[in-house]
């Protein structure tokens, strides 16, 4: 087999800094005297699903899971996978929490350093 | 250790005692139940207490059941390896259906072997393998070695194409 030097994402583990913002759906109907009130619906804040740069875990491996997980394309995927490795962490997706959740659930199955932090408003 | 592709999977064979032991090694390192080593597979997920409760409860045990499962596939296909005629080396073959868990446990185990060794990022790099403890050194060169069956399972390598197992004179 040839051989190749082993090519890992290094750097230090960044822990997630974001304030977490409770998710609020409201979507009260008031009714002030006589008029009836229009719904007031304050929606919930996005989350974001950060992965971050681990020293053991090999670069065309967390391509390969983003591109599994998210379907990205490969020049997506190797874009993120570059940014966790240079800037110890990168924003993989943005979206409704239960989203969120279930991706950060699935890319912690293959063993990507994965945080969840609702985007500040 | 040679690597082939046949129409089976892919084909690792003159695998010296030490890369048999590393290999048998994988199921029980995703099994492991070293805090450090849960810590980094299960790590935190929400900065919050509440909602890392909720997360503990509810996506953790479901985590904990695929890794399971993932180490007893492996362990089966481990169960299958044997010996080349004539050697003490063995061969194995890891199925194509079975390449995407592989890759996994591959990444788990290596995790974990860093992280029950103490070992840090600057170890990883050449330069640092000479600073290492003897048996960070013996980790290192595990980790090592599971990273090559990984990049050779995720298309790194160009593999020759053997045909069968049969080609291979392997029974």
């Amino acid at each position: 087999m040839p051989v190749s030097s082993v090519s890992c994402i290094l750097g230090e583990r960044v822990r997630s800094s974001g304030r977490l913002a409770r998710m609020s759906v409201r979507a009260a109907t008031k009714e002030k005297t006589e008029t009836k009130a229009k719904p007031k619906t304050s929606l919930a804040p996005p989350w974001n699903v950060i992965v971050h740069d681990d020293p053991v875990t090999l670069m065309t491996y967390v391509t390969k899971v983003f591109r599994t997980v998210f379907g990205y394309t490969e020049d997506k995927a190797h874009r993120l996978m570059m940014e966790v490795h240079q800037s110890g962490r990168s924003v993989v997706w943005t979206g409704a929490r239960e989203q969120a959740e279930m991706y950060a659930q699935k890319l912690q199955a293959h063993h990507l350093l994965t945080t969840l932090e609702a985007v500040d408003a | 250790m040679w690597v082939a592709r046949v129409a089976e999977g892919y084909v690792f064979g003159g695998l010296l005692p030490q890369a048999v032991e590393t290999l048998k090694g994988v199921p029980m390192l995703l099994e492991s139940s070293d805090g450090r080593v849960r810590a980094r597979l299960l790590p935190e997920t929400f900065e919050e207490a509440e909602a890392q409760e909720t997360w503990q409860r509810h996506a953790v045990p479901e985590l904990e059941r695929l890794f399971l499962s993932r180490a007893q596939l492996v362990r089966r296909d481990l169960a299958t390896m044997r010996k080349m005629p004539s050697t003490d080396q063995q061969v194995l073959l890891i199925p194509d259906g079975h390449v995407s868990a592989w890759l996994a446990a591959l990444n788990a185990a290596r995790l974990a072997l860093f992280e029950m060794n103490d070992l840090e990022a600057r170890h990883m790099e050449a330069e640092g393998f000479g600073g290492a403890t003897k048996k960070q050194q013996e980790a290192l060169l595990r980790i090592h070695l599971l990273a090559e069956i990984q990049s050779v399972l995720l298309g790194d390598f160009e593999i020759d194409e053997a045909g069968s197992l049969d080609d291979l004179g392997i029974d």
